[in-house]
């Protein structure tokens, strides 16, 4: 493992607050453009996906991993932003990176449906996500509407309950073996995303990372 | 002891293993009057929400907020018990 640390990029589109973008690996190969877990699961994932990036890095696959608007870096409010906010800010990373194929994890899955081809682990709807950030403000004995500490927009939040990933050719998806549903494979992994203190899992980064290599090279 | 009380208490254990990072013995070692929600440690409200949202999930049954409250994850047999009425309804 070379360690090797990510490059940060504004990528300043003229429009709105400039997207943060991280990127590993050079810009020379097949660039992929990565769309992490949204909300909390995005910090529960945080360490997975960055080691997933610079696994692929090192095996001549460059990753860039925009922060959508709101969220990480981005210096948008959450609650000023719309869906199509989202979208679009997936639209400017891909050109900006040039990537045409998309890593998508979880709620990732929601927004890679303008790409050429993509990847897909644990899919989730927007209706399930949230669904899980109301009933976490609710145990935590907060206002269920305010989402537990992601004060979305009310069309925002009313635009992600609709969203179901797009089903699109040029599709692989990876789910867990505990997740029924039918997908390309079924790999054995607990569900990092629910864990309250975020954790990474080099076996399940190096799994993916293998799985994606061998798509991408079928 | 019917097959559904087995299929249901292995799936839940396998659920609490994987959201709250337990090890294989210590989710074995679960029973139905083992104490959840205040007993065990890594059982936050953090937790509870995942832990709802993933049995959803797996077990294809809905949890309506009003259904959530301390009874519901007193022991691992009361919420066994309501799975099994959500799975059965």
């Amino acid at each position: 493992m070379s360690g090797s640390a990510p490059r940060v990029h504004w990528c300043d589109h003229g429009r709105d607050e400039p997207i943060p973008i991280l990127q590993w690996g050079e810009g020379t190969g097949r660039q992929l453009l990565v769309l992490q877990p949204l909300f909390e699961e995005m910090n529960r994932c945080r360490a997975l996906v960055a080691e997933l990036c610079r696994g692929l890095a090192e095996n001549g696959l460059a990753c860039w991993l925009p922060d959508l608007p709101g969220t990480g870096e981005s210096r948008r409010a959450i609650e000023t932003v719309g869906w199509d906010d989202w979208r679009s800010a997936v639209e400017i990373a891909a050109r900006f990176s040039g990537a045409t194929t998309s890593i998508a994890i979880r709620g990732g899955t929601l927004l890679d449906g303008g790409l050429a081809r993509r990847w897909r682990f644990a899919p989730a709807t927007g209706g399930s996500l949230l669904n899980d950030l109301r009933r976490s403000a609710l145990v935590g004995g907060g206002d269920p509407a305010a989402f537990a500490g992601y004060p979305l927009a009310p069309a925002f939040a009313a635009r992600l309950a609709e969203q179901s990933p797009a089903d699109l050719p040029h599709t692989r998806t990876l789910r867990l073996a505990s997740d029924d549903l039918p997908g390309d494979r079924h790999i054995d992994a607990a569900p990092l995303w629910r864990r309250p203190e975020p954790q990474s899992d080099p076996i399940l980064a190096s799994l993916l990372a293998a799985d994606i290599r061998e798509w991408i090279a079928s | 002891m019917d097959r559904t009380t087995d299929t249901t208490d292995d799936a839940l254990r396998a659920i609490l293993r994987d959201v709250l990072g337990l090890d294989e013995a210590r989710a074995a070692a679960i029973r139905p009057d083992t104490p959840l929600f205040g007993a065990m440690p890594e059982l936050d409200s953090m937790a509870v929400a995942g832990l709802l949202t993933e049995i959803e999930d797996r077990l294809h049954i809905l949890v309506e907020d009003d259904e959530v409250d301390g009874e519901l994850l007193e022991s691992f047999g009361s919420l066994a018990r309501f799975v099994r009425m959500k799975k059965a309804a």
